[in-house]
């Protein structure tokens, strides 16, 4: 069974009480700490890496999912956040955006294999190294890997939205899922519960396309007894920095209606962008399996010798890897 | 996997071996349950990664034994180590090694930690029907083993997931707080099965839905309400209500008791794979089965053992049958 990040819980769509109090219950499992928010805030280093890495993964994952990305990202941030980030050689951040996308790409059960993901002119690591970067991943993450994000949190809190018709409320899911794909870059935001993120989300979205509903939307998350009030105002002011470009037309297709309003982007949050990541995310369009040849990332020269080394199976071949490995793991790991 | 030391093999389960251990570093005993990985092309196999993150999903309710870790030991790795000591060995054993090599990537075992309990609810019910001092289950014990149990599966169904396999020896009992938690669930198609366990385990039919006997090609969450149905009237009879050592045997035992399903029962059992012409037996009085039970148990165990899966009661349904009003449902 795929994993939709929708619907983590549950096969069926009926919204089961119980199961919606233990997503509540769960999400905090699936944060980052908050000290590695802490570290993205103060050290730009690290701030840097993160972007750096967010962008490969994009630029790995061909964009084609966004769930996908937004899956790979919350693996990335959880795995650096149990791990001592000690100035991290680019090769091992991009083992890292490999492993994550993979693993997003198996709970998605994308069709996708390691040469697709590896196949956007970057260097190319064998399968072994991968799959033991991936074991690292899933023992640092504790094989959560059915990880509780805001999207799982929109069906609950758009049934308490007055309007019932389909078409608003699409309209409404795909600008709150397009907030919420945007939050995943500003650090400022990530502090934030994965509920409190979705429904202020939704609300942002609600103030833009339906502002007579607005006060009575709020009203209703509100009573919610799980909902910190607090928090919720203190993200959703957060949110009104965030400028909506770029993802909007996936979304739309992603909630898939004709009836969706076609300006649904153009709300009040096209501020000019300051948070932007380095281009790539606009830059890259799906591209799939195509093979980007605008990489410009040049390589440390210790790195050379590991670039393009395919899957060969030779065992002289894979102990310079594996010891590869075990310093890209000794630099990641320092305990 | 040098942080635990094996004490004892406890089991053979349908996935591999389970053995008893202690945690060398907090002496924390668990049960660690083996399983092959086949890792392939692609690292990890995905149907591994999604039934076990599944699984770690469901170990939180309090009603699954909890899954404390996982363990991944590549043997891959310790098999280079040794190729690369081979190749500056003057006297290597080729063959072995090369063999080893060439399957670099598919040598790798995934141990799952749980908790460890000490009892199953087949030792429990065995321990009241002989030994020393022989007695009845207490009835709110019965009660409340059934609605914890009703609350487990409730949990796997409404996380989508079957259980299958459902039997005394699979929940497992915390006697101190009285506590029962399901265990061995399900993980299907991920794991490669130790051929030792096809041969040496007698599955249990038991437990087994009518569906699933007659051959029925898409059963669902009712499968493992018969499975309930069977558990309580065992509790309370301290014997197995349909001890059939065949499937065709199993059946008889079931049409003997329930009488022979026919099509105004259960739409469509005729045409089931396995159907086939037996004696017709009238339905037989439930309660007599299990004369220690109350009217409402009663009701609640023929609507548990209802023919045409469409009408069993669920386990959420169960958890609001009148039987369990006496109840404190809020310890729960």
């Amino acid at each position: 069974m795929e994993f939709d990040l929708e619907n983590p819980l549950t096969n069926s769509h009926e919204l089961y009480f119980d199961t919606v109090s233990s997503l509540f219950l769960t999400e905090p499992d699936h944060m980052p700490s908050l000290k590695y928010l802490k570290t993205l805030k103060d050290v730009d280093f690290d701030v840097s890496s993160r972007r750096e890495t967010i962008s490969l993964i994009l630029r790995v994952s061909c964009n084609v999912d966004p769930f996908l990305s937004y899956l790979a990202v919350n693996y990335l941030d959880r795995f650096l956040s149990s791990q001592e980030m000690l100035e991290p050689k680019p090769w091992v951040l991009r083992l890292l955006a490999v492993s994550c996308v993979s693993l997003a790409a198996k709970m998605r059960k994308a069709e996708f294999c390691l040469s697709d993901i590896q196949g956007d002119g970057g260097l190319v690591f064998d399968t072994h190294t991968i799959q033991r970067m991936e074991v690292l991943i899933l023992d640092t993450l504790k094989w959560r890997m059915r990880s509780i994000t805001p999207f799982s949190f929109i069906p609950f809190f758009i049934s308490l939205f007055k309007y019932k018709d389909p078409p608003s409320r699409q309209a409404l899911k795909a600008q709150a899922m397009e907030i919420i794909l945007k939050a995943q870059n500003d650090v400022e935001l990530l502090e934030f519960r994965p509920s409190v993120i979705a429904a202020s989300a939704l609300l942002s979205a609600c103030q833009a396309l339906f502002p007579l509903q607005f006060s009575c939307f709020r009203k209703a998350i509100f009573n919610c007894s799980y909902v910190n009030k607090e928090k919720m105002l203190q993200c959703y002011h957060g949110m009104q920095n965030i400028p909506l470009e770029g993802y909007g037309s996936l979304m739309i297709d992603l909630v898939s209606s004709s009836d969706t309003p076609v300006n649904v982007l153009d709300g009040q949050f096209s501020s000019s962008g300051s948070e932007k990541m380095d281009g790539t995310i606009t830059s890259t369009t799906s591209s799939h399996g195509g093979g980007s040849s605008s990489t410009t990332t040049s390589w440390p020269p210790e790195m050379r010798d590991l670039k393009k080394r395919k899957m060969s199976g030779s065992c002289n071949n894979a102990m310079p890897q594996l010891s590869q490995m075990h310093a890209a793991t000794s630099v990641l790991m320092r305990d | 996997m040098e942080k635990y030391e094996k004490l004892e093999k406890v089991g053979e389960g349908t996935y591999g071996k389970v053995y008893k251990a202690k945690d060398k570093a907090t002496g924390q005993v668990v049960a660690l349950k083996k399983t092959r990985l086949e890792m392939d092309e692609e690292g990890v196999p995905p149907t591994a990664l999604r039934e076990v993150s599944l699984l770690q999903m469901l170990s939180q309710s309090l009603y699954i034994v909890r899954l404390l870790c996982v363990e991944h030991v590549d043997s891959s790795l310790s098999s280079a180590a040794a190729a690369s000591s081979v190749a500056t060995d003057t006297n290597p054993k080729p063959h072995h090694h090369h063999h080893n090599n060439n399957n670099n990537n598919n040598k790798s075992n995934l141990y799952l930690v749980f908790e460890y309990l000490d009892t199953d609810l087949k030792k429990f019910i065995d321990s009241h029907r002989k030994g020393p001092n022989p007695r009845p289950l207490p009835p709110a014990l019965i009660q409340s083993f059934l609605f914890q149990l009703c609350k487990g599966v409730a949990h796997c169904h409404s996380h989508g997931v079957l259980h299958r396999d459902l039997k005394p020896q699979n929940l497992l009992l915390d006697q101190d707080k009285g506590i029962l938690k399901i265990a061995d669930l399900g993980l299907g198609r991920a794991f490669t099965v130790p051929l030792k366990s096809y041969t040496h385990e007698i599955v249990t039919l038991w437990y087994r839905a009518p569906e699933v006997l007659l051959g029925s090609s898409h059963y669902s969450t009712a499968v493992d309400m018969w499975s309930v149905g069977c558990i309580f009237a065992e509790m309370v009879r301290r014997q197995a209500l349909f001890p059939g050592d065949s499937e065709f045997q199993q059946l008889l035992h079931i049409f003997r008791l329930l009488g022979t399903p026919t099509e105004k029962d259960w739409p469509g059992v005729t045409s089931l794979r396995d159907w086939h012409v037996y004696p017709q037996w009238e339905p037989q009085n439930l309660a007599r089965a299990v004369p220690a039970l109350g009217p409402d148990g009663v009701d609640l165990l023929s609507k548990m053992l209802k023919y045409d899966p469409a009408e069993r009661i669920s386990a959420k349904g169960a958890m609001d049958h009148p039987y369990f009003d006496s109840l404190d449902k809020s310890q729960f």
